[in-house]
């Protein structure tokens, strides 16, 4: 064997040993982590009934409609027919609305507050220090609070209905979009302002001539981004009570109807996927104006 | 002998490799120059099997290697190394990992899964890379090696293979004038010491004139220029390259492959 | 102002220097029936002036009586209850990644060319990939009873589809030069995979599933609420009978862990990249 294979077996079973220990390190940890995630949420050990496959079959049985073939476009009378099965539509159809009213609403404040904050705490447009440190921080604390648990406490305040739901989404679409704008304002192209002041233009103009139209389009997309999250959001809202299609799933689980549940589930889905689609194809002509601006 | 026999390649409607016969013997260092687009690399991957051919045969020692299939064609490519512009290694695996996949066609799936190897096969890695200088980065990885020394780990990797042909797809393309140099050398010294042919596809004809000593000119899929670098006169280089090579001879306008 | 700092403004944004007339009295229209729209929708749902007075005072008594926060005495059954949250969120973590992984492999287009199946699968995965969580815990809580069961179960089935689909396109941007590397020196297909591919995609994975556990540690205080345990059981107890002392010293304990368990995560993240 010559010289320098012997030194790189050696340092092959250093390295070797190193990373096995590693591994092995990460291993136990892990499984040990895992061990104790599955103890302490106790799901394997739950008592879901014996049974649990059989459980599992017979709570997919109860959520699957009893629809039949021939039945299937008859009115809602008749058991087995589509409009048996989704027998309260208008209503869905109210409360599916009210859901994507509370998230405009809620989008629209919360952006429409985050394009203060956003310029409040840029560093390139708010020259005040301290109002910077504050403005930041209080999105920070804002986006450190989990949102059911503020729909929570509000739905205590405010009483059960949207309002508590709109509160909330405002609030946490503050806080992600004011951080978003910020970062959004500080990467503005410096030309055009100092273009704006060398004609003597003052702070406000410059922002309404100098930034805005270049951080528009970029602000319009992040809205709309956060708008599609807050559509399934306000959907889980209703379930602590803050309005919306929420509020009927939580009424399907009241009276056991696992087959409406499914009903008013994929009407949620549809809804949210209609919002995803129509937003994402506003957004590919905002980066498309973006790009040519 | 390595031997080509009208073989083709389209893609669509573009013929890359146009009906191209060949015939390359032992220890001969081959050149293959062309513009961009000539259908060099295809050429090349063709041998290997990387690519099919759509016509035509490929032969070594009179056996028909473009008809191989499963673990015969695993064993043609193993004998086959070929070297990549890009290295092509295995960027998060260690050095001396990606110069022992030089062996895996030749042993058992199970331990070599789990990236067990002979010691035997070990130490061989470790003299090819002392050879080149790089035994130090030998449990290093790959990925964090410069270039020109990831190229010099492909070419470990290819003395691993115990090859019969050694192919390299542009080895300097992407690497500095010392690098290129160093792995020219090590082409030519495995052309001679283990008496193989080599197929360089190169875009300097500096390169070529210098290491080749046969150089395969290509335009548009076909072979229109093979014999000596010294045949490479003005009139050749001009049907090779278009009008501008004519002009200026060196340096090569096909640069712009890059 | 030199002509040409003019020239350089009106190339950046030329109707913002330049507005005409039609502009803007279009765009004063739109902005004024978007207002309208705004309006109207918000007196709809209620969303009003007076009715947010009317709650406000109720909100400040409820901030105030948060000062200072305070256990309540029961300082070990939060810190229990917390530890069942983060377990859920754990636990489902790693189920939906089991789940995610057969799904991402052949939701990869690499994987399954077929195209249409392909388009069909992902579209699929990307309509489930809007329901929270609760949505799911509702159901299975009223399925399978209180506890933490159907929210480990909720958490899992609710990331099933997102990590999916960042597992198949992890698969699909992998890069295919080192697999052509080993190819052409004769690897077998496993071989090619277990060194070309897994190491590409593998640390990418592991990236993106403690991603999603950081977002489940920040998620799964609320599935208590429907009564599928953890944390959240303890705050809605505790905001029915306004103990709000109590609420905020949940709350502050709650998002001192997460931040805790986020940088644990953001470390091993950037060991991975
Ligand atoms: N996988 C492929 N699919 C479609 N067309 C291809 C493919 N590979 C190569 N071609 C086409 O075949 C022709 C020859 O390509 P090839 O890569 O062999 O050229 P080359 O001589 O190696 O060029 P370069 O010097 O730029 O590497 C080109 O027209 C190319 O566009
Ligand atoms: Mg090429």
């Amino acid at each position: 064997m010559t010289a320098a294979v012997e030194v790189f077996e050696q340092e092959r079973r250093r390295v070797l040993r190193r990373r096995r220990a590693e591994a092995l390190i990460g291993l136990l940890a892990f499984s040990a982590l895992l061990a104790l995630a599955f103890q302490r949420s106790e799901f394997f050990s739950a008592d879901i009934g014996g049974d649990p496959l059989g459980r599992i079959g017979e709570f997919l049985a109860r959520m699957v409609p009893d629809l039949k073939a021939e039945a299937l476009l008859e009115d809602r009378q008749a058991r087995g027919s589509l409009a048996w099965w989704y027998y309260d539509l208008p209503l869905w159809l109210r409360t599916g609305w009210q859901t994507v009213e509370m998230a405009l609403i809620a989008t629209t404040a919360g952006a429409a507050a985050a394009c203060f904050a956003g310029f409040a705490c840029a560093r390139n447009l708010m020259p005040l220090a301290p109002v910077r440190f504050v403005v930041r921080r209080t999105l920070e604390l804002i986006r450190t609070l989990p949102d059911l648990i503020v729909a929570l406490i509000l739905v205590a305040a405010f009483g059960v209905g949207p309002l508590a739901g709109v509160i909330t989404l405002a609030l946490s679409t503050f806080g992600s979009l004011g951080k978003l704008f910020a970062e959004v304002n500080e990467e503005v192209d410096p030309r055009p302002l100092e273009a704006l002041e060398a004609s003597g233009a003052g702070l406000a103009r410059k922002i309404r001539y100098g930034v805005l139209p270049q951080v528009l389009p970029n602000y319009a997309s992040y809205a709309l981004l956060r708008l599609e999250g807050n559509v399934a959001a306000a959907a889980a809202l209703g379930i602590v009570g803050a309005g919306g299609i929420g509020v009927e799933l939580q009424r399907a689980i009241t009276y056991t109807e696992f087959d409406t549940y499914l009903a008013i589930l994929l009407l949620i889905v549809a809804m949210i996927f209609l919002i995803d689609i129509g937003s994402e194809q506003i957004r590919h002509r905002l980066i498309g104006l973006g790009a040519k601006r | 002998m390595l031997e080509l026999q009208g073989v083709t390649k389209r893609f669509g409607d573009t013929v890359a490799v146009d009906n191209v016969s060949l015939a390359c013997r032992r220890g001969e260092m081959v050149g293959i120059i062309g513009r961009s687009g000539a259908g060099k690399s295809t050429l090349l991957r063709m041998i290997n099997r990387l690519s099919e051919p759509d016509a035509g045969k490929i032969l070594w020692e009179s056996r028909e290697v473009s008809r191989l299939r499963g673990d015969d064609l695993r064993r043609w490519r193993r004998r086959c190394a070929m070297i990549f512009q890009q290295f092509n290694l295995c960027p998060r695996l260690d050095v001396v990992t990606n110069v022992l996949v030089g062996v895996v066609a030749e042993r058992p799936l199970g331990p070599t899964l789990f990236k067990i190897f002979p010691a035997a096969d070990r130490a061989r890695a470790v003299l090819e890379l002392d050879a080149l200088d790089m035994a130090h980065a030998a449990l290093q990885r790959a990925g964090t090696l410069s270039g020109g020394q990831q190229q010099r780990v492909a070419i470990a990797r290819a003395m691993l293979q115990d090859p019969d042909v050694v192919l390299a797809d542009e080895p300097v393309a992407s690497l500095d004038p010392v690098n290129a140099e160093v792995v020219m050398e090590a082409l030519q010294r495995i052309c001679h010491e283990r008496n193989v042919p080599v197929l360089v596809n190169l875009h300097s004809l500096e390169i070529a004139r210098t290491y080749c000593t046969r150089v395969i000119a290509m335009a548009k899929g076909a072979v229109v220029f093979d014999g000596p670098p010294q045949g490479l006169t003005p009139a050749v280089l001009e049907r090779v390259y278009g009008r501008r090579a004519g002009r200026t001879l060196e340096p090569l306008p096909a640069v712009e492959a890059a | 102002m030199t002509p040409a700092d003019m020239d350089q403004a009106l190339e950046l944004s030329p109707r913002a220097v330049r507005p005409s007339w039609r502009d803007r009295v279009l765009r004063g229209l739109i902005g004024a029936l978007a207002l309208a729209a705004l309006i109207a929708m918000a007196v709809d749902v209620g969303v009003t002036p007076t009715a947010l007075a009317a709650g406000s005072g109720k909100l400040a008594t409820f901030l105030r009586a948060m000062i200072p926060p305070n256990a309540g005495g029961e300082l070990v059954r939060i810190v229990r209850a917390l530890g069942e949250t983060f377990a859920m969120a754990f636990a489902g973590t790693v189920l939906a990644a089991v789940a995610a992984l057969p799904l991402g492999v052949f939701g990869a287009k690499s994987v399954v060319p077929q195209p249409l199946l392909h388009f069909g699968f992902r579209r699929v995965l990307d309509m489930f990939r809007g329901v929270p969580a609760l949505v799911w815990a509702l159901i299975f809580v009223a399925a399978f009873g209180l506890g933490p069961f159907g929210g480990v179960l909720a958490l899992a089935i609710a990331d099933v589809p997102g990590l999916a689909k960042l597992y198949a396109e992890a698969i699909e941007n992998c890069d295919e030069k080192p697999l052509e590397g080993l190819r052409s020196a004769g690897a077998a297909p496993p071989v090619v995979l277990r060194y070309g591919l897994l190491p590409q995609v593998a640390p990418l994975m592991a990236s993106q599933t403690l991603f999603f556990l950081e977002s489940n540690f920040r998620n799964a205080a609320v599935l208590g609420i429907v009564g599928a345990g953890g944390i959240g059981f303890e705050l809605e107890e505790r905001i029915r009978i306004f103990a709000f002392d109590e609420v905020a010293f949940i709350v502050l304990l709650y998002v001192v862990c997460v931040a805790v368990l986020d940088t644990i995560s953001q470390r091993l993240r950037a060991r991975l990249a």
